[in-house]
């Protein structure tokens, strides 16, 4: 409990999220929308962090889930970029049409 | 009893416009989505105690990171009609199948010991004051400032990386 919230409130929610970025990372084949899944994926986990943080009384939970949105920035700048030269090159980002490593 | 009927709300709307942004073929409608999805769940950090993360959960995700995604979809001028449906049944079945899969997984280590917290869980005399800003600020300035350093450097390479990578190569 943490002051009111059960605990399995905050897992139910963040495994909900966590699914829905597996199944829009599994279905989708716009490789931004794939992106996105991939972050809201790292959010249900931070929901999941600050839970158990709360519920166990320790700062860490928020501390790593600091660490992970400066991470989630850098990557997403990097993947970004990422699909910036690949729409250079291929004209488009959807992933069934680029087979540059396909042999 | 109000927080939890806060945090069920604003852990409803975090659910709902996720699935929204899953569901939708259009990538702004996408992004706009979870802009909407992440700031839910900053008002339900703020309910689980942590106010400095959920905002900046706001100030970084849904400010930054996902206006970054804006501009980068501005940028490709991706206004084509979305993909048209089907093309790879199989790969859409499997795909939905192993998402269904994953998602009992999780429930299922849920109702088992999931919640079980150790017993010995050292719980403070006010769990409210974890979240405020300074005691956050002397944790990570104290225990964590390696990792908090390490971090900014991290952050310089993508700036490299990422200026790199989307740099036209004809002058190369």
């Amino acid at each position: 409990m943490i002051h009111g919230i059960p605990l399995s409130d905050v897992l139910l929610a963040s495994a909900a999220l966590f699914s829905i970025g597996i199944a829009g990372a599994l279905l989708r084949r716009n490789a931004i929308q794939i992106f996105l899944s991939i972050e809201l994926m790292m959010n249900a986990a931070n929901l999941a962090l600050i839970g158990y943080g709360a519920a166990l009384g320790t700062p860490e939970g928020q501390i790593i889930v600091f660490f992970v949105i400066a991470i989630a920035a850098a990557e997403a700048s990097v993947g970004l970029a990422i699909f910036v030269a690949l729409f250079r090159h291929t004209e488009t980002i959807d992933v069934n049409k680029i087979t540059l490593l396909k042999w | 009893m109000t927080a939890r009927i806060f945090f069920d709300a604003f852990a409803a709307l975090a659910i709902v416009f996720a699935g929204i942004m899953v569901v939708t073929r259009h990538p702004v409608r996408s992004v706009l989505s979870l802009v909407v999805s992440f700031v839910g769940l900053a008002a339900s950090y703020v309910t689980l105690g942590a106010p400095f993360i959920g905002v900046l959960q706001v100030i970084v995700y849904a400010g930054a990171i996902l206006v970054l995604f804006l501009f980068v979809l501005m940028l490709l001028n991706l206004d084509r009609p979305p993909a048209e449906r089907g093309g790879r049944p199989v790969q859409a079945f499997l795909g939905g199948l192993g998402a269904i899969v994953f998602a009992a997984m999780l429930l299922g280590a849920l109702r088992g010991s999931g919640t079980a917290l150790p017993a010995a869980a050292p719980v403070p005399p006010d769990p409210l004051s974890l979240g405020e800003p300074a005691s956050l600020a002397r944790v990570l300035f104290g225990e964590y400032l390696l990792h908090f350093e390490a971090i900014s450097v991290l952050l310089l390479a993508a700036l490299v990386g990422a200026f790199v990578l989307a740099r036209r190569e004809s002058r190369v």
